[in-house]
């Protein structure tokens, strides 16, 4: 076996571990294992064709005369899915490093590990934004269809458009709420159980609370606050408005990710 | 160069690595050697930033390493085999590594040829040996070209050809002029592919020498004797000022060599079943420096201060 190293060179100073190289390796890691290609192709099954498909059921009922419900609200229904595609995702690009020891890898190549998280975050929330548009677009291609046919189309404009492009923004939202809390827990299965039933669970659970506390709770719980930014008609109209709800969750995610990076500055690797 | 002043490193209320002093010099292979647990991974982990010392610094070519703007240049390190993502191919886990620090992609190609592994490169890490794991660590380690090497246990999992390729690259490396910092809790390994040694136990320095000096120094010798009258053999040498041990049947001579103590013994008319020169081994040196440390630290952890110095 040869072993033909060169001679060690004065260190290149042009080289950088910035920013920019920091994305590019956090998207090379991300496209470079199944898990993602598989997580995507999930989103977009149960995001995007299940959303069809329920529509395709439902064409018939929504345009008869029983229907107690607005059309567009069934466009959307693939977000309850695609939310936990995102989750999943979201633990997996962090805690799938801590599992197989790779972060000491990944903070040796960018010592600074805010940049580090910085990285994943845009390269997530990046991929999130786009998946979350396509998935929606899907389902409001493929189910408004079914509902033109019956007579009960909704026009890709107003509050559909703002779901459609909202539905980018709360999955992106989802994606980075759970990096900060892998990196916090580092731990694969107790990230998605604990981002799971804080949203679909306990943000159910604290509407049992009497009076106005049990309401702002509810209103305030991040899964809450965060969907109706895409959904074309709000399927809980007790929640806050769509835009102010994703201000809140918006607020409680960089909290969530500013405490997630003093624990990780902090600790050792 | 490595440069370590007071480093400590404590978990709670135990030390694991206890105010290191030393400094790793370019141009030669430095051993770090010590058993389990004495603190030589804890060490490298803070040289790269890793973990934080509780006290003291470490510099890398003279600074922290936390602010090399591209760190993989200055220094390449195998931790363990396991810090790579399992189902992320070895060209793969390269590249991105490649990328984090704007390193030119035909690299990968390269360090790949050199450790050997360009035909698996496509394959998922996951499915290889403990021995093609340590191969693209050091491959992972190479990759920037850098002037420091660092490899924590290079030899673990490595059959003997491996095992031979690591003590000639680590040699090569260091001909080329770079820092080369290799641990191992192996006494014979370190022979072999080390130029100067580190010994550390118990979280502290104990040797810090070169390797002709720490063999001179610490591997023993004494000659074996056995004869009929045993006892008389005995006040014969004790008398000429030697120190002796009896072991079993035989005796330990020290103070003298095998021609020596067979003359003294011949002038007074003795018969002699064996006279032989036993030569104790690198490992047992290494095992009595790192027992004396625990000892002392059992019994008496007051006098490990001048013990360590």
């Amino acid at each position: 076996m040869t072993t033909l190293t060169r001679p060690a060179a004065p260190a290149d100073t042009s080289a950088r571990a910035g920013f920019p190289q920091a994305v590019r390796a956090e998207w090379l890691k991300l496209w470079s294992v199944r898990s993602t290609w598989w997580t995507v192709a999930a989103t977009i099954g149960l995001g995007g064709f299940m959303t069809i498909l329920i529509c395709a059921l439902n064409a018939e009922w929504l345009a008869s005369a029983d229907a107690d419900e607005a059309p567009a609200t069934f466009l959307t229904w693939g977000l309850m899915l695609a939310q936990i595609c995102a989750v999943v995702l979201g633990a997996l690009v962090v805690t799938g490093e801590y599992s197989t020891g790779m972060v000491r890898t990944s903070f040796a190549a960018v010592p600074s590990r805010g940049r580090v998280m910085a990285a994943k975050s845009v390269v997530l929330s990046g991929v999130l934004l786009v998946l979350g548009v396509v998935v929606a677009l899907i389902g409001y291609a493929g189910g408004n269809w079914f509902f033109e046919r019956e007579g009960i189309g909704v026009p890709l404009e107003g509050d559909m458009l703002r779901a459609v492009l909202g539905s980018g923004l709360f999955l992106a939202g989802i994606g980075l709420f759970t990096v900060a809390v892998g990196f916090i827990l580092r731990h694969t299965a107790g990230t998605i159980s604990a981002v799971l039933a804080l949203m679909l669970i306990v943000g159910n659970m604290v509407s049992l609370l009497p009076g106005a506390t049990g309401e702002w709770l509810t209103k305030l719980m991040p899964g809450n606050a965060g969907s109706g930014i895409a959904q074309a008609i709000a399927w809980n109209p007790d929640l806050l408005s769509p835009w102010a709800g994703f201000g809140v969750f918006v607020l409680e995610t960089s909290a969530l990710m500013a405490l997630a990076w003093m624990v990780v500055r902090r600790r050792d690797a | 160069m490595i440069q370590a002043r007071a480093l400590t490193k404590r978990f709670g209320d135990k030390t694991a690595v206890d105010g290191l002093d030393f400094t790793v010099e370019p141009g030669r292979v430095t051993g770090f050697l010590g058993p389990n647990g004495a603190g030589k991974s804890t060490t490298m982990r803070m040289v790269l930033g890793l973990d934080r010392p509780t006290s003291g610094s470490v510099t890398v070519n003279g600074r922290a390493y936390a602010d090399s703007p591209a760190p993989l240049r200055q220094i390449g390190a195998l931790l363990d085999a396991h810090a790579i993502h399992p189902g992320r191919s070895a060209r793969d886990h390269l590249r991105w590594m490649a990328a984090s620090n704007g390193i030119p992609t035909h690299r990968v190609g390269e360090v790949l040829d050199l450790v050997g592994l360009d035909t698996v490169a496509g394959q998922r890490a996951g499915r290889f040996s403990l021995g093609m794991g340590q191969r693209l660590g050091i491959a992972a380690a190479l990759l920037g070209d850098p002037p420091v090497v660092v490899l924590d246990e290079p030899v673990n999992g490595l059959d003997p050809e491996g095992i031979r390729w690591v003590r000639h690259l680590a040699r090569q490396l260091a001909d080329e002029g770079r820092t080369v910092f290799v641990s191992s809790h192996l006494m014979s390994e370190m022979a072999l592919m080390a130029d100067h040694l580190l010994v550390i136990g118990r979280g502290r320095i104990l040797a810090d020498t070169s390797m002709q000096r720490f063999l001179t120094d610490h591997a023993t010798s004494f000659v074996r004797v056995k004869a009929p009258g045993l006892p008389a053999v005995a006040t014969l040498l004790d008398r000429a000022g030697l120190d002796l041990e009896r072991v079993d049947d035989a005796l330990h001579v020290t103070g003298l060599d095998a021609a020596g103590v067979g003359e003294l013994v011949g002038r007074e008319g003795h018969v002699l079943h064996e006279l032989t020169l036993v030569q104790s081994s690198l490992e047992d040196a290494f095992m009595r420096l790192t027992a004396d440390s625990v000892e002392y630290r059992t019994h008496a952890p007051a006098e490990l201060e001048g013990a360590s110095a």
